[in-house]
């Protein structure tokens, strides 16, 4: 079985696209809505907009606090089921704040056996009228969080149903990186060798490499419109990997301007590797230096913690081999178009 | 020859050349004060944000200018007689020095230019002296090869700038960002980490550059 991998590749893709859009995600708060601001020593309701939710189910259970920070934190007083996605919480706001700022943001949390805890941050913000701190009134009687049940992906409040996105993304520049790697491989072994094959091969790598690319651009524009809010900001990140892909552009109108195909090739080659090393600075390095809306950019912390548990890591990890073995079968394909090309060409020059 | 007297006796002819023909360097000079007269004419009063950008965007196009030639400009006779004398690590090493000179010129006569023409808002003055220093290396490293590259082609003043501009981004941006401090526009105390990624690529730019070049330069 010489094709293992290739079959390999698109059983792992055909995974993760089905395993990565079919798993719901995690019952979760959609919106706190509520009719009259906060403040200390008033009673205030807050309707909970809950996405997934099941909350007619567990009237009995249903439990929700508003959490100011880890120690402080008050029980609701009364909890209506409006309908299977309504909540209306009414809280009692006690007469001082537990900090000495003028408002602070609390977080709604609602607990039940069905759905889980989720949380709500900044759910509402409570003006402190009477102007004492002290944290008389407050608990921090929050305890036995129920975790939901089944196979789901966490529910975050920015990426909601675009947490998916995570499995196609992410999966495309891993597969990029390591495809342009092969390609500069290719290239260098061309330089050692002269032959033409591994040059052929370093060029097919290269055109897979920016096809992965410019979906990535694609898919995290995409993304962009549903978390950052337009499809392209003139982030550092979008930029520089427009640049990165300007980079391999020119890789191929450098190739395509010499008539020779031996300088083409030896030429390309060099470019090749030389693009190749300033590849991670500009996709890695530069982006760090400024203010980013990327995670893991721009002292931004990285995609983790909440936002990857091991269930989305069981769908993460196997796109990330699936997309690059399917790029590697792709370039493989395009390199046995170009030898065969080769040899046509090669058998008419004789044969003429 | 040995190694060291190759790269002595290249940048001594680069000199003499330069000498004997000095309308490029002149040129060169010329289009520096054009380019601030415009830039002042159009601003009138440059604010430090454009001052800081334009400064650098005039060094990277003049210094587009003054190396592009730096291989484009030798005959195919010429490499073929240093090819059949020098050892290919002289020829651009002594290019990279000669280049790195010429852009310290430069970039102190731009700024010169720029503080006679446009006011000198650079609070930072070692600092800046410093990122002109490590900003005219990166900036002749990167060039001289792309220029080795560009002149194996006919049209070799497109693909010049369209092989070197996207590489020399991340050089670039560091040095705004550095310039920036400079300029007191940033109070980033933790700068001498932006030396030090500016050191290291250009280290790695030099280093590629040396392992590439022999197979570049024969036909």
């Amino acid at each position: 079985m010489k094709h293992w991998w290739k079959i390999l590749g698109v059983l792992l893709m055909i995974y993760s696209i089905v395993a990565g859009l079919a798993i719901p995600l995690k019952p979760g708060i959609y919106d706190a809505i509520t009719a009259s601001k906060a403040i200390t020593g008033a009673p205030i309701d807050i309707v909970a907009v809950g996405y997934l939710t099941k909350f007619d189910n567990t009237k009995d259970d249903l439990r929700a606090w508003l959490k100011v920070d880890n120690e402080h934190a008050i029980a609701s007083t009364a909890i209506k089921v409006e309908s299977e996605s309504r909540l209306k919480v009414s809280f009692d706001i006690p007469n001082n704040l537990p900090s000495a700022d003028k408002t602070v943001d609390a977080a709604l949390i609602i607990d039940s056996k069905k759905n889980g805890y989720s949380i709500f941050p900044s759910a509402v913000f409570i003006k402190n009228t009477v102007g004492t701190n002290s944290a008389a009134g407050w608990t921090n009687a929050i305890s036995n969080m129920t975790q939901h049940q089944g196979m789901s992906f966490p529910y975050r409040n920015i990426l909601q149903e675009t947490i998916r996105n995570l499995f196609y993304h992410v999966p495309l520049w891993f597969g990029m990186m390591i495809i342009f790697l092969i390609s500069a491989i290719n290239s260098g072994r061309f330089l050692k060798t002269k032959n033409s094959k591994f040059d052929h091969k370093a060029a097919s790598y290269a055109s897979v490499g920016t096809l992965f690319g410019i979906l990535g651009l694609v898919t995290g524009a995409i993304w962009a419109k549903h978390t950052w809010g337009a499809y392209w900001s003139w982030d550092i990140k979008q930029n520089m990997s427009a640049i990165a892909m300007l980079v391999y552009l020119a890789y191929f109108v450098l190739r395509n301007s010499f008539e020779e195909s031996e300088q083409s090739a030896r030429i390309g080659a060099v470019y090749n590797i030389f693009a190749f090393v300033t590849l991670p600075m500009l996709l890695f390095v530069i982006p760090r230096l400024t203010d980013s809306l990327h995670p893991g950019n721009g002292g931004n912390p990285g995609f983790g913690g909440e936002d990857l548990d091991n269930n989305m890591r069981m769908v993460f990890y196997p796109a990330i081999i699936g997309f690059t073995l399917f790029g590697a079968w792709m370039a493989n394909i395009l390199y046995r178009l170009k030898a065969v090309q080769q040899r046509l060409l090669d058998k008419a020059f004789h044969s003429a | 020859m040995s190694f060291t007297s190759q790269i002595f006796h290249l940048i001594k002819k680069e000199f003499v050349l330069e000498w004997r023909q000095r309308y490029a360097l002149s040129g060169i000079l010329l289009y520096v004060l054009a380019t601030v007269f415009i830039v002042y004419s159009s601003f009138i009063r440059v604010p430090d944000t454009a001052w800081n950008s334009t400064f650098w965007i005039i060094i990277v196009f003049a210094s587009v200018n003054a190396i592009a030639k730096s291989f484009i400009g030798e005959s195919g006779n010429r490499t073929l007689y240093y090819y059949s004398l020098m050892n290919p690590y002289a020829v651009i090493l002594s290019k990279m020095i000669y280049n790195t000179l010429l852009l310290l010129i430069l970039c102190l006569l731009c700024y010169a230019a720029f503080s006679f023409i446009a006011g000198n808002p650079v609070q930072n003055v070692q600092l800046f002296y410093l990122i002109l220093f490590l900003g005219g290396t990166g900036f002749s490293i990167t060039f001289t090869f792309i220029s080795a590259i560009a002149a194996k082609s006919k049209n070799n003043a497109t693909l010049m700038a369209i092989l070197s501009f996207p590489i020399i981004l991340p050089i670039l941006m560091t040095l705004i960002n550095l310039s920036a401090n400079a300029l007191g526009m940033i109070k980033d105390t933790a700068y001498t980490n932006d030396i030090l990624i500016l050191i290291a690529i250009d280290l790695i730019l030099v280093g590629m550059a040396l392992i590439l070049f022999p197979f570049l330069w024969r036909d």
